[in-house]
């Protein structure tokens, strides 16, 4: 009998996504040093997704385009979805997630820009300032993720994913406003943020404990790319609902 | 430079900072050695309860919407 009760009840995964990209000692074991993901190069392949980021951020906020801003949403989401079911391929797609994010990233900011002077500088600074004290929080044993907490985490951000798909469907197709409070600047639009913010930054220390867990074992060298992929997918995630919650507060 | 941008700058760079310093270190042995660490190889990871408690979600914040436009 597991001690996951949620396990117990409703049984083990059969899903690819979650499955077996992570086998421990047996598959890997007899890979070279040189070939095994370690902790200092996935930490340098973020360094490298993040300033790729920042560069065509910087293109599309000096050149706001909303076709540019369409074609890194879309292309990023596309590349996104190649790099999870082929983590393979990531040390091709990640760095090509990240330029497109960055695309959408940057015309995104200087429209809050405009709107709100100053809460560009905000939310970076409160995005990686979570990063770190999350990083510390979990490298120090102060948050210690276990089964039950990767299913909350998972099952939230399946949750909050499928309220988003709704509401744009909402509002693709005639449902007026979409899902009124999620918009809103009132009390429950603010406190829903939060929650968002909160469940985002939650998903920084199951990718911090996915990389810790594969350099231990010895994960292929492309797992590097990976694990700074899934990283880079949390950050963008967290900075975009950072500037909504920061939004939603100055227009009050 | 505003104090803004001097503020959440640093915080910026000093975050910075701490994450490729701190991020390049193994994690404490009360993080590393203990029994309930998350199963990566998705053997105890349980799909349908993810999906039951991510409809839960769903519809608790589906029908608060509701609640808060009546």
């Amino acid at each position: 009998m597991s001690k996951h009760q949620a396990l117990d009840t409703f049984g083990r995964s059969g899903n690819p996504v979650f499955g077996n990209k992570f086998d421990g000692d047996a598959q890997f074991r007899d890979l070279p040093v040189a070939q095994k993901m370690t902790l200092d190069g996935t930490v340098n392949k973020t360094g490298i997704l993040l300033s790729l980021c920042f560069a065509t951020a910087a293109i599309s906020w000096n050149i706001p385009n909303p076709a540019l801003m369409g074609f890194g949403a879309i292309g990023g989401l596309i590349l996104a979805l190649i790099t999870m079911f082929r983590p393979t391929s990531a040390g091709m797609t990640a760095p090509l997630y990240a330029a497109s994010q960055g695309l959408f990233l940057g015309g995104i900011t200087v429209m809050f820009e405009s709107q709100f002077p100053g809460i560009a500088i905000q939310a970076i600074g409160l995005t990686f300032g979570t990063l770190a004290s999350l990083l510390v929080c979990y490298k120090t044993g102060i948050i210690k993720p276990t089964e039950n907490f990767r299913l909350m985490i998972v099952s939230a951000t399946a949750g909050i994913g499928l309220l988003y798909i709704v509401n744009i469907g909402m509002l693709l197709f005639g449902g007026g406003e979409g899902i009124g409070f999620i918009h809103s600047n009132g009390i429950m639009g603010i406190g829903f943020s939060l929650f968002v913010v909160g469940i985002a930054a939650l998903n920084l220390v199951l990718d911090f404990d996915f990389i810790e867990q594969g350099s231990e074992n010895g994960l292929p060298k492309h797992m590097e790319w990976f694990g700074a992929f899934s990283l880079m997918v949390t950050l963008v995630w967290l900075y975009l609902e950072i500037l909504r919650l920061l939004a939603k507060l100055r227009s009050n | 430079m505003d104090l803004n941008t001097i503020f959440f700058g640093g915080l910026a760079l000093l975050s910075f900072a701490v994450f490729f310093y701190l991020g390049k270190m193994k994690a404490s042995k009360s993080q590393t050695e203990r029994e309930d660490r998350i199963d990566w190889s998705g053997r105890k990871f349980s799909f349908r309860s993810c999906i039951t408690i991510a409809l839960a979600f769903f519809l608790i914040l589906y029908f608060l919407n509701f609640f808060i436009l009546s």
